[in-house]
């Protein structure tokens, strides 16, 4: 009987308090699609224009669902669960050549990574990293392809250095404690070993990779076959974020705040530190999918071994939904107004 | 003896389980025939391992025997009967339940109000009013013997099979528990097997005395107990029956030091 | 009759509540210490984490989260029992269902939930499902295999007084077999409570947005709070603490107490 009344009143407790306006699942139920998401500034301008459309229209034209980790995100993508996600590109080209119907539509920014050193150590080049640990979020990242060209341009040959994967929400603690010699994920986990005073940046994406590409927006073929409007509107906030987002910095200082607090739970002086120090550390402009900036990343990824070389950009891009980059304006929403 | 009073019927049984090498089988009973009477109480003595209780289970229907013909109440035993209960030595009381709960365990299919009737009486019949509601592990070995003999009388058992019940109890409560079960056994004239290894147990409770040599086991002899109830331990007839059965089993009761000299 | 030490055990124990308290002291001291000695700033000391706690139930969080562990805990550890127990009983009672079926529950026991983490996403999605899921993997082998062994482990005597009486069937294992296993069923509860307790932070790694286990991934992410992280930790102990308790005061009821050693 006890235990029958605990069932109950456990079972009403939970809805009640977990699945409110800001809990979630509650809005799968109004035929709206996920959107899946990790906290980093990398998959920004996905919350960003979440919160830009419930400002406007009022309501949010798509659920975005954060995750934790790069495997449960690329998982509730496969299961269907999120039809469409922000993903490591190498990952979403390495999904297609395995099979998966995955098409990328849209980049999700632009730099933004960076690699960080203990403040303390010795290193000051790529030299000095010969025989230390570096970790990268995951084999399929393109913060792994970046240490490649790095060392590439170095001269220095793979094995050099030990590469270990790590979860980027775990590799402050482990570059404070030197488990590690360098880390390398996108922000604001970088940004925050400098804001705690233990990092220093080796370099950032930029120096090494001028617009780099982390992580890019990707759907299922099935969403552009049947749900074709939707996916372009899904574009079209995406796209006018990020020209929001470059044209202030108050813009980014409100995303800092807003996206801070209701969607990453990270403080916002964090995301304030890696939107501004310096404003050209993660950029938003420029989404549009370019042949050249894939094929760097096709031939890196043989050369690392991730990927086969079996897909073109043909396969696994669709760039069809943003034609012409100059003509995306940014959204018509002034900020917090809170100067 | 009449025909018709006869309730249990064994001729020429024979029991063996199958050893640990193959093709040597134990053998546990051999050519055993004897014959109860209807309200009669019969004890069984015996070596200990000698089969005592697996004839007793043979009889209880809880194992077969390998052939021979095991006829109780004019049947062959197929198996365990509500009309004839078995008693155990390791206590058979259910500890999850009180004591009214056990003693009723068999009359589940009784309307509530005749139960608690038959549960109260046997209760009271073995001395146990008072502790209706306390659970097993609060009771006395005794006490939980008693709880035992109720719920099979309560059921309306026709016949009790006691396997060695007071084994376990001290000296003293084994003394009582005798002479309340003879008393209980007067009122209620049930058929009763009781096996035990000891020789004055049998003495005092029994009608008849059924006595079994060493594995494999055969019954050397029967011995009438024909005394008046209550017995006087000290009697003359007494001390030669106990005399006879302990020369039947090769001991000298006196020499031996089995008996304890009063 | 079973007062055994009498005026001790009926009136309260303080050392029940001193000795545990001693301990904590000295640990806390400890880690307060340490915590100093090392000269981290990273990880919090012990009063970092009581502001932690102390600003989780001021913004609310702490039953919000609280409440969704335990929700997630008791659909999926129910479950496990309402599956978990019948089918130990079968399984100990029918030999040829144990032979067919144990091998496999067997196989399956040692895979850590952690590992079902994948199968659990591409199954259920990520709602409250998955973590249900997952916790209900974890409790439903200990359950099954406590309850199966149980059974094989009953004493024969119970079997055959019931059987004597005409007892079988379904009566059988509701009035016999099973308040006979339920003691060594409860002690297998209580074991696999605690392995459901200890999975929700695996099982709440998956992207649900509460829970005790969410708020130690979700610290993680947040840059530098490990107050949250080991506030999260505290208050996982502290629950389980509770829960075992409860589960202990279960195996003192009179129908069961009788299996659990002393009186």
């Amino acid at each position: 009987m006890w235990a029958l009344a605990w069932v109950a009143l456990i079972s009403v407790a939970h809805p009640v308090l977990n699945l409110g306006p800001w809990g979630g699942s509650a809005a799968a139920a109004e035929g709206k699609f996920r959107v899946g998401f990790l906290p980093v500034t990398c998959h920004l301008t996905c919350p960003v224009t979440d919160f830009i459309n419930k400002q406007l229209v009022g309501e949010g034209l798509f659920e975005p669902v954060r995750f934790s980790g790069w495997p449960e995100l690329k998982e509730a993508f496969l299961a269907g669960y999120t039809p469409a996600t922000f993903l490591l590109a190498p990952m979403a080209m390495a999904l297609r050549e395995q099979g998966v119907p995955i098409k990328i539509v849209y980049l999700g920014h632009r730099d933004g990574s960076a690699v960080m050193v203990h403040k303390d150590s010795g290193v000051y080049r790529m030299q000095d990293l010969r025989g230390k640990r570096v970790a990268v979020p995951n084999r399929y990242s393109n913060q792994r392809l970046l240490i490649f060209r790095a060392l590439n341009d170095a001269g220095m040959r793979a094995d050099e250095i030990e590469l270990v994967e790590m979860p980027p929400p775990d590799m402050p603690a482990a570059l404070y404690a030197r488990a590690v010699d360098a880390i390398s994920s996108g922000e604001p986990f970088m940004g925050q070993t400098e804001l705690d005073g233990y990092g220093r940046v080796l370099w950032l994406t930029k120096d090494v990779w001028p617009n780099f590409i982390s992580c890019v927006l990707a759907v299922h073929e099935d969403m552009i076959r049947n749900r074709r409007e939707v996916v372009q509107q899904l574009v079209d906030g995406i796209a006018k974020s990020g020209k929001w987002l470059d044209a202030s910095m108050d813009h980014r200082m409100d995303a800092a705040q807003f996206v801070a607090e209701k969607y990453y739970n990270q403080h916002p002086r964090l995301l304030e530190f890696v939107l501004s120090k310096p404003p050209d550390r993660v950029k938003y402009s420029n989404l549009s999918l370019l042949r050249p900036d894939f094929e760097e990343i096709e031939r890196l990824g043989v050369q690392a071994g991730i990927l086969q070389g079996k897909v073109r950009f043909d396969d696994y891009a669709d760039p069809s939904f943003v034609r012409d980059e100059g003509a995306i304006e940014p959204h018509a929403w002034p900020g917090l107004g809170r100067r | 003896m009449a025909a018709t009073d006869v309730v249990v019927d064994v001729r020429d049984t024979w029991m063996s389980f199958a050893g640990n090498r193959p093709g040597e089988p134990i053998h546990v009973l051999e050519r055993i025939g004897f014959q109860v009477r209807h309200g009669e109480f019969v004890c069984i003595v015996g070596p200990s391992g000698c089969g005592k209780s697996t004839l007793l289970n043979v009889l209880g229907g809880f194992i077969e025997e390998t052939r021979g013909s095991v006829l109780v109440e004019g049947a062959p035993v197929k198996g365990p009967d509500p009309g004839r209960i078995f008693v155990f030595q390791e206590n058979g009381v259910f500890p999850w339940l009180t004591v009214e709960q056990n003693v009723g365990f068999g009359l589940w299919q009784r309307p509530a109000a005749e139960r608690a009737e038959r549960v109260a009486h046997y209760v009271r019949m073995v001395g146990l009013n008072g502790f209706e509601r306390a659970y097993p592990r609060e009771l006395s070995g005794g006490m939980r013997q008693r709880v035992e003999i109720a719920r099979a009388l309560a059921a309306e058992a026709r016949m009790l099979f006691m396997d060695e019940p007071f084994g376990a109890l001290d000296f003293l409560t084994r003394l009582k528990m005798r002479a309340d079960l003879v008393r209980i056994w007067q009122a209620e004239r049930k058929t009763i097997l009781f096996v035990t290894h000891d020789i004055e147990e049998a003495v005092q409770l029994a009608d008849r005395v059924l006595v079994m040599t060493r594995r494999p086991a055969t019954i050397q002899a029967e011995v009438t107990v024909d005394l008046p109830r209550p017995r006087d331990l000290d009697a003359r007839g007494y001390l030669d029956c106990r005399d006879r059965i302990f020369a039947l089993m090769g001991m000298d009761a006196h020499q031996s030091g089995v008996v304890v000299s009063r | 009759m079973s007062e055994q030490q009498p005026g001790k055990t009926a009136w309260f124990d303080w050392r029940a509540v001193a000795l545990p308290a001693a301990t904590a002291v000295v640990l806390l001291a400890a880690w307060h210490f340490g915590v100093v000695a090392s000269g981290s700033d990273l990880f919090p000391k012990p009063h970092e984490v009581l502001a932690g706690i102390v600003e989780l139930l001021q913004r609310g969080l702490l039953l919000k989260y609280v409440v969704a562990s335990l929700f997630r805990v008791t659909w999926g550890f129910g479950l496990a029992v309402l599956i978990g127990v019948p089918l130990g009983l079968l399984l100990g009672w029918f030999r040829p269902a144990f032979l067919a079926i144990n091998p496999l529950i067997q196989a399956l026991r040692p895979i850590s939930p952690i590992a079902w983490i994948p199968v659990a996403i591409l199954w259920f999605g990520i709602a409250d499902t998955a973590p249900v899921f997952l916790i209900f993997l974890a409790s439903v082998f200990p359950i099954t295999t406590s309850s199966m062994a149980a059974v094989q482990n009953m004493q024969l005597v119970y079997l055959r007084a019931a059987q004597n009486f005409g007892v079988r069937g379904l009566p059988l294992f509701r009035r016999v077999i099973f308040p006979a296993a339920l003691p060594q069923i409860l002690t297998g509860l209580r074991i696999a409570l605690g392995v459901a307790w200890l999975v929700v932070v695996a099982a709440e790694m998956i992207a649900v947005n509460s829970g005790l286990g969410y708020l130690i991934i979700d610290a993680r992410n947040a840059g530098k709070r490990y107050d949250l992280v080991v506030a999260g930790m505290v208050m996982i102990g502290l629950i389980g603490l509770v829960l075992d308790g409860l589960v202990r005061r279960l195996e003192r009821c009179d129908e069961v107490r009788w299996g659990h050693g002393r009186n």
